[in-house]
């Protein structure tokens, strides 16, 4: 079987997924049929536009988007930092910022699942999403902070850790930290624990 | 609804969805869902898996965003094609029944809905440019692009060599490409607003 055979039916998915798998094989070397292959799938996608498209129900944007917000494939690694002298130096932390105001951290604690992900728009909202986190001991309860650089830090909500998403009250400035701490059930108006997440953002 | 993102192409969309950026993702699913919607739709004719299939396919933009390369195509064509490999990927397994003629009339209904004149402008520019193919190459990439069957599966059911199967796909699309790029019904795919 000639693989330069294939490029139309391979555009069109219309191959056997070992015949793909042999095909996928072949472009790595032929740059001719690199190049056919990217005007065919141009073409095949614009079938797409093809079919009448009635619009999908609005549970599933959301599904999307929170299924998104709970994956953990786009955390950047983050060092957990000590909550050092009255929490202003965890400032310092290494952390993960982008230009769009997104800190993403995977805790390197013993429990390697947990991700947590703090997702800010533009205009200082800001969500925290966290996946693998048990909820809170009897009695406590987790509570968020933003942490604007130089001041000291403000609470942002409460959580009980069994919700995997909290939009954070109070708007994030640029540079700021969210972190996490366990307090007493009923929240504190300062952080009395070690953070277990810091993200600057 | 966030529109604040709505002045960026959709490769800057996606570079921003591969730093995370939950709002780009909300976006292009903005910009696209509806149309991947439709085709899951089409291709699976059941609405739980075209819903299971489009979500697949836009936790792969997420996933997969930072490895897009803009220069080996546009971004609606990568979203696209991975929402048409789920279906087809979901198709196949489900074994469910796919269609035997896929005339106009088994097409999902808009119900007159115009809320969007260029997805309408769209499908009004393929259907024209499918309908100028000849039969035997416009059964053939319909059979293949909407029903999900592979060529073996269309020489199978058509009677047909394996040979003049690929062949009909190849001269199907490559005049569906002709077609579609001729002055006169030459239109920006970039999504504009």
């Amino acid at each position: 079987m000639d693989p330069h055979d294939l490029t139309a039916a391979y555009a069109l998915d219309a191959l056997e997924p070992e015949e793909a798998e042999a095909y996928e094989r072949h472009l790595s070397r032929c740059e001719e049929c690199r190049e056919q292959l990217a005007e065919l799938t141009e073409t095949s996608a614009a079938l797409a536009y093809g079919s009448a498209a009635p619009p999908p129900p609005p549970r599933l944007r959301t599904s999307i988007l929170d299924a998104a917000a709970a994956e953990r494939s786009n955390v950047v690694p983050l060092r957990q930092r000590r909550w050092v002298s009255r929490g202003l130096a965890v400032a310092a932390a290494a952390v993960a910022c982008v230009a769009v105001g997104l800190g993403v951290a995977l805790s390197q604690s013993s429990k390697p699942q947990r991700a947590w992900t703090v997702s800010v728009g533009p205009t200082g909202r800001a969500t925290l999403s966290v996946s693998g986190l048990s909820g809170a001991p009897h009695g406590k309860t987790y509570e968020a902070w933003i942490i604007p650089a130089g001041k000291d830090p403000q609470p942002a909500g409460l959580f009980p850790g069994s919700t995997s998403a909290m939009r954070l009250s109070g708007t994030v400035p640029r540079h700021a930290v969210v972190a996490v701490t366990v307090e007493p059930a009923g929240g504190s108006t300062k952080p009395t624990s070690t953070p277990i997440f810091a993200a600057k953002t | 609804m966030n529109r604040q993102l709505a002045h960026l192409s959709d490769e800057a969309l996606v570079a921003l969805a591969a730093r995370s950026e939950q709002s780009a993702l909300a976006e292009l699913y903005d910009r696209y869902g509806r149309t991947a919607y439709g085709l899951a739709l089409r291709i699976l004719r059941d609405q739980a898996l075209a819903e299971d299939a489009v979500q697949e396919a836009f936790l792969g933009v997420w996933r997969t965003a930072s490895r897009f390369v803009p220069e080996r195509g546009r971004a609606s064509t990568w979203i696209l094609t991975l929402v048409h490999r789920r279906a087809v990927d979901a198709v196949r397994r489900e074994q469910r029944r796919r269609a035997v003629s896929l005339d106009r009339a088994a097409e999902p209904s808009v119900d007159g809905v115009e809320e969007d004149a260029w997805l309408r402008f769209q499908r009004e520019r393929v259907q024209a440019a499918l309908s100028r193919l000849p039969d035997a190459q416009r059964e053939a990439l319909e059979l293949a692009y909407y029903g999900g069957f592979s060529q073996s599966e269309l020489a199978e059911r058509l009677g047909q060599p394996l040979g003049t199967i690929k062949s009909r796909m190849f001269g199907g699309l490559s005049r569906m490409r002709d077609l579609l790029g001729e002055p006169g019904t030459e239109t920006s795919w970039t999504h504009t607003t």
